[in-house]
């Protein structure tokens, strides 16, 4: 940026855009540990009293305990689908590769509210319906693309004559696969796991239309709370997620490093 | 050779024999010669698990040609189009269909005012920990969730929030700000910054410095080198981001859900309603079917305009 003038309007946008991210979350954390009753800022006094509160709250550690669930189903079912599809995408010539592509993009095409409905009437029909674990398989539906994609780009970079010179050394597929494409496009793996499990564990729409009283996850349970009464202890539940947010970020920029989204293709 | 100490025979380790025999394995459940479908039959899973959501748009599309009895509370047995005309005729709905549109329309422009400077100066700035900064800032809200930031927004912006504090100690307000137009598309704003500013950002990194020193060199302020050099060249880039925005705001439920407090709903809460609120499964049904014909045409436009590699999955070898 050369002028001066330039650089204060740019600067003044960027702050507002900072202020407007971060306000909400810093307002967040910082209500979680007020001593009064009241959502006030500046908080009146520091206290922990609403964590305490929220730890032996039955339903909130249910709630908890159910998206972790979700995570981990979503985990485990994106995890192996997404890596074999990356894998199979560029690293085999399939015929109708650009259909498949948008084919497999569906999930992020079709609006969220439109993929919820469609699947709470296909898991009714199942009468899978009430369960938890089909909250995770359609949180790993939904973000299939993500973990794709991610797996993809790292196994673009892979030479294919790895596998080769593995073969000529003896090894059969499975080794082949397992030393040398597997590790091969480990971050990618990494980091689609990574954004599907805090993705799952964030999911909000389709937990909504997926659960019922029993079954709610955290965020619905928040969203519940929420349109009866705003408490401090609401803001403790979501300083979890505030935590959960820092520790994926600051993981991804261990991992692959945040400036890699900069990059133009 | 390797000789084991109290063994004379040599035994291949566990591990050996294991790989052996999956491999052995491998070549009686999915012998060589299959080599070729090999790829098919990695992406399979991917393919059935997308299928769950083609199943679900089948679903949509036979149960919205059923009406609802209303004496029985069960969907009718005859094939009917008459949930489309319901709609096409209320103006119920018509109204909330133009206002997610207005919605979405007034999101992109705010988001984009937003986003093209804090991608500019997130490319174009010298310092790594300025970019580091930035980058936390914009990734943090989307690993938080959308319900989270939503129940921030609610405490910055109400009557005893932050933002009136700021107005009560220069002597004006209290204003009522939640619960309007205006708070969804602010909250619709904050959401999308993150998607627009990634999206925007490759754009800008492709766009060599240099243009903008020669415009300015040859006697251009930074305005008109924006308007002339740098916007141009950012244009796939600014009008996939507005697409983009426009899909994901347009069929948005949460934001609308939370600070237009029930009266300004967009099209995904009216269908959320006649599911679980009037359990009129045909008429949600229908409704949602024509917000995926909307959302699917603005998608089809960002594929003719970019190709479906858009997300760069599958990089061509």
């Amino acid at each position: 940026m050369i002028s001066a003038t330039q650089r204060r309007v740019f600067w003044g946008l960027v702050w507002f855009s900072i202020l407007v991210l971060s306000l909400p979350t810093i307002i967040v954390l910082g209500a979680s540990v007020t001593s009064g009753n009241m959502i006030a800022f500046p908080p009146e006094g520091f206290s922990l009293k609403w964590y305490e509160k929220i730890a032996l709250a039955r339903d909130i550690r249910g709630a908890f305990g159910r998206s972790l669930i979700v995570a981990f189903v979503c985990l485990v079912i994106s995890v192996p689908v997404g890596t074999f599809a990356g894998i199979a995408l560029t690293r085999y010539r399939l015929r109708f590769t650009s259909l498949i592509q948008i084919y497999l993009l569906l999930p992020f095409t079709i609006p969220l509210i439109g993929s919820g409905i469609g699947m709470m009437l296909v898991f009714g029909n199942w009468g899978i319906l009430g369960h938890v674990w089909p909250v995770g398989l359609a949180c790993a539906v939904i973000n299939l693309p993500f973990i794709i994609w991610s797996v993809s780009s790292s196994a673009a970079v892979l030479d294919s004559d790895l596998e080769l010179a593995a073969a000529n050394c003896g090894a059969g597929r499975i080794e082949t696969f397992l030393h040398v494409t597997l590790p091969g496009v480990m971050p990618g793996v990494i980091t689609g796991g990574l954004l599907m499990f805090v993705l799952a564990m964030t999911e909000f729409l389709v937990s909504l239309l997926l659960t019922d009283a029993r079954t709610v996850t955290l965020p619905v349970q928040i969203y519940n709370n929420i349109r009866s009464i705003i408490t401090p202890d609401l803001a403790a539940i979501s300083s979890v997620f505030v935590v959960v947010a820092l520790i994926a970020v600051w993981l991804l920029d261990k991992l692959v490093g945040l400036e890699i989204f900069l990059k133009s293709k | 050779m390797t000789t084991d100490p109290d063994n004379s025979d040599f035994r291949y380790p566990l591990r050996w024999r294991l790989m052996d025999g999956a491999e052995r394995l491998l070549e009686i459940v999915w012998p060589r010669r299959f080599g070729r479908f090999t790829g098919w039959l990695l992406l399979l899973p991917a393919l059935l698990l997308v299928g769950i959501l083609v199943l679900g748009l089948w679903q949509m599309a036979e149960s919205s040609l059923h009406v609802l009895d209303r004496n029985t509370f069960l969907p009718s047995e005859e094939y009917t189009l008459s949930n489309y005309g319901t709609i096409w005729q209320s103006a119920t709905y018509f109204k909330v269909i133009w206002r997610s549109v207005q919605g979405a329309v007034w999101t992109v422009v705010f988001t984009l005012l937003l986003a093209f400077p804090f991608a500019y100066v997130l490319v174009r700035t010298p310092r790594a920990w300025v970019r580091k900064l930035l980058l936390i800032a914009l990734f943090l809200p989307f690993f938080i969730g959308q319900v989270v930031r939503a129940y921030g927004i609610l405490i910055v912006l109400g009557t005893s929030g932050a933002v009136n504090d700021v107005f009560g100690l220069i002597g004006v307000g209290p204003y009522r700000l939640l619960f309007n137009f205006p708070a969804v598309v602010f909250g619709l704003v904050q959401y999308m910054l993150p998607f627009a500013v990634l999206m925007l950002a490759p754009a800008l990194t492709s766009i060599p410095q240099e243009t903008e020193t020669a415009a300015s060199s040859l006697g251009a302020n930074w305005l008109r080198s924006m308007r002339h050099v740098v916007l141009p060249m950012a244009k796939p880039g600014i009008v996939g981001a507005s697409l983009v925005v426009m899909t994901l705001s347009l069929t948005d439920f949460a934001m609308p859900a939370m600070l237009g407090g029930g009266s300004q709903d967009f099209i995904a809460n009216a269908i959320y309603d006649q599911f679980f609120r009037t359990a009129d499964q045909g008429l949600g049904s229908a409704l949602a079917l024509l917000l995926v014909a909307l959302g699917s045409v603005l998608v089809a436009v960002i594929i003719g305009l970019f190709g479906a590699g858009t997300l760069g999955m599958g990089e061509k070898k």
